[in-house]
Formats: C-alpha cells, structure tokens, sequence
C-alpha cells in the first residue's frame, strides 16, 4: 500500500469517501488545501479582515487557528481569539492553558473570559440549581453572548469557529427532524446577522470529517485538549450523530452529499422562511434582542444573579 | 510470548499477540473501540489499522473524539 499522492509506503489515511490512500505530509497538506478551498469558495475572508477565533483549545478549534494564521503569515489578515472559561471543574483548565500557550506560540492577541467574572456563575453553580435547564442550554448561549461581545471589544470583523462536517450534518438533521424550519435557515459557511452588532460567523472546518481534524493535530504535533466534557450526556444530537455514523459505515459519502442538498436548497430556505426579526435592545444588558430581554439575560433573570 | 506494548489512555500494559497477521483492527474490535474514534501508532509512527501487529511493537492509541 502505497501513497495515492506520492508514491510513500508510509500512510496513515486511508479515505472511505474517495478511495484515496495519504501518507502524513500529503494528508496535512490535502486538509489545508481544502481549507482554503472552502475559504475561496465562500468567501470566508476578506483582505483586512480582523478575525476572531473561538478557542476552546480542542482539536477543532486549534485546527482553525492553525490553518487561518496562514493567512495572517501572508498579511491577508489578523487574527484574535476569545476562550471562555464556563467554570466546569477538572476539565475546562487544561483546554484554557492550551489556549494560552497557542496564543502566545502565535504572538496573537487574547483573552479569557470567565462565566463567574461575566455573570458572577459558574457553570458548576448552575447545574446545582434545582429545576435547571441542562447545561448545554445555558453554556451555548452564554458563550455565544460573551463570544459576540468579545468580538465587537477587540474590533473584529469576522467570527470563525471550528465546526466540522459531522456537526454541520447534526445540525441539518436534527433541524430537519425536528421540524425546526427557523434554525435550518441559520446553518450555513458564513452567518450575517441583520443586526450590525452581531459580527460575521464563518466556519472554516465545515467540510472536513471530525476524525480528519482529530488526525491531522496529531500528526502535526499540535498540542490540544482531548478530553470529554463532564456533562456531556445523551443528547438528541449523540443520537442522531449515532445514526449518520452507521449510514456513513455502508454509504462513505453520506455527510458530503446531506451538506451539499442542504447547500442547494439554502438560498430557497431562507428566501422562503427567514424570519426578519425586528432588534430591539435587552433591557438588561443592551445587547441587541428580539425580546425585552435577551437569552443570556432571561436566564440570568430565572438564576437569580 | 510473542507480544507487544499496549498504551491507551492510563494503560501500558504487555498483550499477547494471539494469533498471526493480528492487525490493529482487531485489537480495536477486541478492545470494542471504534477506528472511528481512534488514531493509531505503531512504534511511534502514525498508522493505518489495517497494520499489523509484530513481536516487540509498541501500540499507541489515541481518542480523538469524545462524545458531547
């Protein structure tokens, strides 16, 4: 068995999808092509851009980093990041530290920002609460809160977050299947929100299969944090990933061709089925809100903090 | 024995290799680990499961992927 690509003895892929067998060079070099291929195609970045990454210190998101501070090498771009720190003992410390450490490899500007600083609870507190609403609940709006603040303090002009192929396909399905019409409207490579306040969100990764991302820190040597959330739990999201992962074991391409229907009949959805939500401002907070009050702040609000 | 190193997370243990032309995959179908979730290293060198595993060889599996 040799190397599709060059001819190596060496390989360390060999690709359900297309047949072809990638010894460590040419695979590293096959996912930032695409990389940039997808930036291309959907004009993810524009020169002067200033981006922020998402940085958890996980593999997707130190991928994303990796493969966008090429851009900033050529001066296309600059680049930021933002880790957020929910307060989940024993697990989140180490992916901040790796954060950190990438960050100053880089020379890049960064900042932590902690749930108890920003709303005086951690996410551990909240799950101690009776009647709470699961962690992931309060933990995706929170971060997505201090995320597009972040952003808008450091004067970025794009968001980028390193979801992958495996989750854009969840989130098609279970969208999908659970008749969530609005959110299916939202997926996308880039997100621009009616409102100005809330930056640009792209997502580099979207083509490529999460294994991939998980091989290729590997065989770069990039340090990041596996690990598993403690509350990560059986979710409707484990379940339906669960499926596509035994379709994708008969039919390889199965997450290409479900992202690109999803693609082709995009621009119909939104069309279609958008809601223009009219912005007002959160009561509480400001930040921009279809309610009186913001997710983040109604939350807040119910915790009593 | 005819055997090898095993490292998996806290593991680091000598396996029996048990039979000939015993590859990574069934050593990830006995540990009922998917390759879905797993990159392999065979005497440090990044591997395709189809490997397989020779006397005195040091196997390195590494979870890429969590749940959640």
């Amino acid at each position: 068995m040799q190397c599709t690509k060059c001819g190596n003895p060496k390989v360390i892929i060999k690709k359900e999808q297309s047949g072809q067998i990638l010894c460590k060079d040419c695979f590293i070099e096959s996912i930032e092509k695409k990389v940039i291929k997808t930036i291309k195609k959907e004009k993810l970045l524009d020169k002067g851009d200033k981006v922020l990454v998402a940085l958890s210190g996980g593999k997707d998101s130190v991928t994303t980093l990796e493969i966008l501070d090429s851009f900033r090498q050529m001066n296309i771009i600059d680049i930021c990041a933002v880790t957020v720190d929910e307060g989940i003992d024993n697990y989140r410390q180490d992916g901040v530290d790796i954060a950190i450490r990438h960050a100053e490899r880089l020379g890049i500007e960064h900042k932590v920002v902690s749930l108890k600083e920003e709303y005086g609870i951690t996410l551990d507190e909240i799950m101690q609460r009776e009647n709470h609403k699961g962690s992931c609940t309060y933990c995706g709006v929170f971060r997505r809160t201090i995320i597009n603040k972040a952003a808008r303090e450091m004067g970025a002009t794009k968001i980028a977050t390193g979801h992958n192929l495996d989750d854009e396909v969840q989130a098609i399905m279970m969208n999908y299947l659970e008749g969530n019409t609005d959110n299916l409207t939202k997926l996308g490579a880039k997100t621009v929100s009616n409102a100005k306040e809330f930056t640009v969100k792209i997502k580099p990764l979207r083509e490529i299969p999460e294994r991939e991302i998980g091989l290729y820190v590997v065989a770069k040597e990039l340090e990041v944090h596996f690990d598993s959330c403690p509350y990560a739990m059986q979710s409707f999201r484990g379940e339906v990933s669960e499926v596509i992962n035994q379709l994708s074991e008969k039919h390889p391409t199965i997450k290409y061709s479900t992202l690109r229907g999803y693609d082709k009949i995009k621009n119909v959805l939104k069309d279609e089925l958008k809601k223009d939500y009219s912005h007002g401002r959160c009561a509480r907070c400001g930040e921009p809100s279809a309610n009186e009050l913001c997710k983040a702040c109604s939350f807040l609000e119910e915790l009593g903090v | 024995m005819v055997s090898f190193i095993l490292k998996y997370k806290n593991l680091n243990e000598e396996r029996e290799i048990p039979n000939e032309n015993y590859s990574i995959k069934d050593l990830l179908d006995e540990l009922e680990l998917s390759a879905q979730t797993i990159v392999s290293k065979q005497n440090g060198e990044l591997v395709i499961e189809d490997m397989i595993i020779e006397d005195g060889d040091e196997i390195q599996l590494v979870q890429i992927i969590y749940g959640g």
